[in-house]
């Protein structure tokens, strides 16, 4: 046991005083972390401001009417209508910037509508556009789905038999007659990363394959250097050597990334949760990274080629786990994904987030361990091509 | 001269030989030039997961949303739940077995929506409102016309004879905002392919200073400076060979992105003289932080780091357009955003030299202060390796 302290001891001392591990592990992904959150911060922001948008529809078309006020009544965004003259006016208003949406809505738009010849509204996005803009012109489109929907009804009518007069009526009922289907606010999940939160984690996961790999790749480069050969003729095991690498690997992985989660934590003011849970997660996730890592180190022939597969597996493992960005991935994908460990890390942490304890982080830790159990087997049987070659 | 050409043949050759490359510097950008393609630039309009049992509610519901577009997974409930929290769909819909089977017997329902935090949620949430007030006006269509006294079969014939009749009322878009001009025309490829040619080319010449440093540390310098090659010789030799380096990785993206993505460069020997000045640039801070440092392993991490943070910072990784504005003055300080600013004018705006002369000179000027200092610095170095 003695040996092993020694060996960790005296690698940890030259990896701190190797400046290398500190700049790959704390100061590049707590730069990056910061850079990103100044860049691309405002699009994590989805508070929706209040939206200005202006419009001009012909007087006394009682559909046009019934179409701007349909929209107008949207309530998930606070709407301020500007009445304008004419459409030239409701472009110059966009155009200036005073607001941030124009509808223009075209002479004779009720008739060509009900003769079932689809009129154009005409939506005019100026510099003041945003995404409450995007949520008026969803509404927009509702409302006039649904006058198309008199229309069809009242051509049905017409080819279905019903008296010429009671079309109007059928028109007017297409609207009500149905059952109500009302859209309700579900319950949300609470395990749920903020844009702040899924970066720190995003960049304390992406960077933990390349602060380990300086712990265990250490291996061939003693190898390279010689060093490894007169480690192996002292009277201890060789199995010995082996898991001090292991161990610095470990702790140098525990370090970084709790000094991450910390100083990230900290900085964008983001809570994951308490502190056994997150602790479980970070020696989970830290023991998968070893495990591959040893996988590397047996089938490189040298560290430089271990180097590259690390930094390889590191992006490949990080960007897939939506270290920079969610992944969209659906099916097959979306599995392959979830298996990857860095992937389990950040879900545990929003597990973690929501309040969750260490009895709610079962799928994400059996993920971790699992892979990290199975890499430990993949790294006892492939064979040693370093030492083949 | 011919030293010169012999060393920037020499690093060129070994740069090429280093098989972390065949990744890094053929595969990996492209990978990244089609990610960023197939994430931010298709068609799609937010993704929406639906649970629920399956019957008519839920069928009809996903083609509504597939009909706008809408990317649509089904899930279970707890499955719905966990795509939204991870960020993986913008919104979740919940159907219960009961409004499933109010649908089917034509009466009242409720249907939950769980929104998600993404930027684009709010709207996939009204893009569900809109589907479902789409499924309402089908059946009040039919209640009417059933209700006017139409055979329920007849009517349903009747309706179906009148979508074909009836050209539904549309809108048309336009944006008239200096952000949508700018990206008008960008085919999907475009903005990326620009932006990760810039993130390269300084990330490979970085990257490589390292060869400098173990230059040094194997003797190779020390033995180049016995042979009659002056340290001017071997200095200027180093200078051009961090450019090739730089120049080749840009050369190789923008013909690789050309022909597999049909990516537009616009005027390309504009182009390609702005990545030149701009590897130029990226050559002088490489000279620098090899001479600098005297740690190779150090020099790779503070190489890819700064590249990375210079990067994101210059709008290599999100569009500067979309920056805040003080934001936005404060990129300029890195030379990623000016040759971002040139490379536009060239890509979308069909610039010419003129245009693009005042960020040709602020890279120029960058350019030759990061060469004089970097060979002053690697001159010192290699009377230091001696």
């Amino acid at each position: 046991m003695r040996h092993i302290w020694i060996m960790t001891a005296s690698d940890l001392r030259q990896r701190v005083r190797d400046k290398s591990v500190i700049i790959f592990a704390l100061v590049v992904p707590l730069a990056l972390m910061f850079v990103f959150d100044l860049t691309f911060g405002g699009a994590g922001d989805i508070e929706l401001d209040p939206v200005d948008v202006a419009v001009s529809a012909p007087a006394d078309d009682q559909l046009a009417a019934g179409l701007l006020d349909g929209t107008f009544a949207v309530d998930a965004v606070e709407v301020t209508r500007v009445d304008a003259a004419d459409a030239d006016e409701v472009r110059s208003l966009v155009d200036s910037g005073e607001v941030a949406l124009g509808v223009i809505v075209p002479d004779g738009f009720g008739e060509t509508l009900t003769s079932g010849a689809g009129p154009v509204v005409q939506v005019v996005e100026g510099e003041a556009s945003n995404l409450s803009s995007s949520v008026v012109i969803t509404v927009l489109e509702a409302v006039l789905d649904r006058l198309t929907s008199a229309t069809v009804a009242a051509t049905a009518g017409a080819v279905a038999g019903v008296p010429h007069e009671e079309l109007a009526a059928v028109a007017e009922a297409a609207a009500t007659a149905g059952p109500r289907l009302a859209v309700t606010e579900g319950e949300a999940s609470t395990e749920q990363l903020s844009f702040s939160g899924s970066l720190v984690a995003g960049q304390a996961g992406l960077f933990l394959l390349f602060t380990v790999g300086f712990g265990v790749l250490g291996l061939l480069a003693e190898r390279e250097q010689g060093t490894l050969a007169r480690l192996q003729s002292m009277p201890m095991r060789p199995g010995l050597i082996v898991a001090a690498k292991g161990l610095v690997a470990y702790i140098l992985g525990v370090v970084a990334t709790a000094v991450l989660l910390t100083v990230g934590g900290m900085f964008f003011d983001v809570g994951f949760g308490a502190l056994l849970p997150i602790a479980v997660l970070v020696l989970c996730v830290v023991a998968s990274a070893v495990s591959l890592v040893f996988v590397i180190a047996r089938l490189a022939r040298t560290a430089e080629q271990a180097q590259i597969s690390q930094s390889i597996l590191g992006m490949v493992l990080g960007m897939s786990a939506g270290a920079f960005f969610p992944i969209t991935a659906g099916g097959f994908l979306g599995t392959l994904i979830d298996l990857n460990p860095i992937a389990a890390f950040m879900h545990g942490l929003g597990i973690t987030t929501g309040g969750g304890g260490v009895g709610d982080i079962g799928q994400p830790v059996a993920i971790m361990l699992g892979f990290a159990v199975l890499a430990a087997a993949a790294s006892r049987l492939v064979p040693d091509r370093g030492a083949a070659s | 001269m011919r030293a010169a050409v012999a060393i920037t043949r020499v690093e060129l050759l070994r740069f090429l030989k280093d098989r972390s490359n065949i990744f890094f510097v053929f595969i990996f950008p492209l990978l990244l030039v089609l990610f960023i393609g197939a994430q931010f630039g298709g068609g799609s309009s937010g993704s929406v997961a639906v649970s629920g049992p399956s019957g008519a509610l839920r069928d009809d519901l996903v083609a509504q949303l597939e009909d706008a577009d809408v990317d649509v997974e089904v899930a279970d409930a707890d499955g719905m739940r966990e795509l939204v929290a991870r960020g993986r769909a913008d919104v979740g819909v919940l159907l219960t077995a009961e409004a499933s089977a109010a649908y089917d017997d034509g009466d009242d329902l409720a249907v939950q929506v769980v929104v998600g935090n993404q930027a684009q949620s709010q709207v996939s949430a009204q893009q569900v409102q809109t589907a479902v007030d789409g499924l309402a006006a089908a059946q009040g269509r039919l209640a009417a016309l059933v209700h006017a006294g139409a055979d329920p079969a007849a009517a349903e014939q009747a309706l179906t004879v009148a979508a074909e009749m009836v050209r539904p009322a549309e809108i048309e878009v336009t944006n008239v905002s200096e952000i949508a001009q700018e990206f008008s025309g960008l085919g999907q490829f475009d903005y990326g392919a620009a932006s990760q040619l810039l993130l390269f080319v300084f990330l490979t010449s970085l990257a490589g200073s390292t060869t400098l440093i173990q230059s040094r540390r194997l003797g190779v310098t020390r033995r180049t400076l016995a042979s009659p090659v002056s340290a001017m010789q071997a200095v200027g030799g180093q200078v051009v060979a961090r450019l090739a380096i730089g120049a080749f990785q840009g050369v190789y993206i923008m013909a690789a992105t050309s022909l597999l993505f049909d990516v537009q460069w616009g005027n390309l020997p504009l182009a390609v003289l702005v990545m030149v000045v701009f590897a130029l640039v990226a050559a002088g801070a490489a000279m620098v932080l090899g001479s600098v440092l005297d740690n190779d392993a150090a020099a790779g991490g503070v190489g890819v780091g700064l590249s990375l943070v210079l990067g994101a910072l210059g709008g290599a990784m999100y569009p500067i357009e979309l920056f805040p504005d003080t934001l936005r003055t404060v990129a300029h300080v890195t030379p990623h955003a000016w040759a971002a600013e040139a490379l536009a004018e060239v890509q979308r705006h069909d610039g010419g030299l003129v245009d693009i002369l005042p960020q040709l000179g602020v890279l120029l000027g960058y350019a030759a202060v990061l060469v004089l200092v970097g060979a002053w610095l690697l001159r010192r170095s290699l009377e230091r390796a001696l």
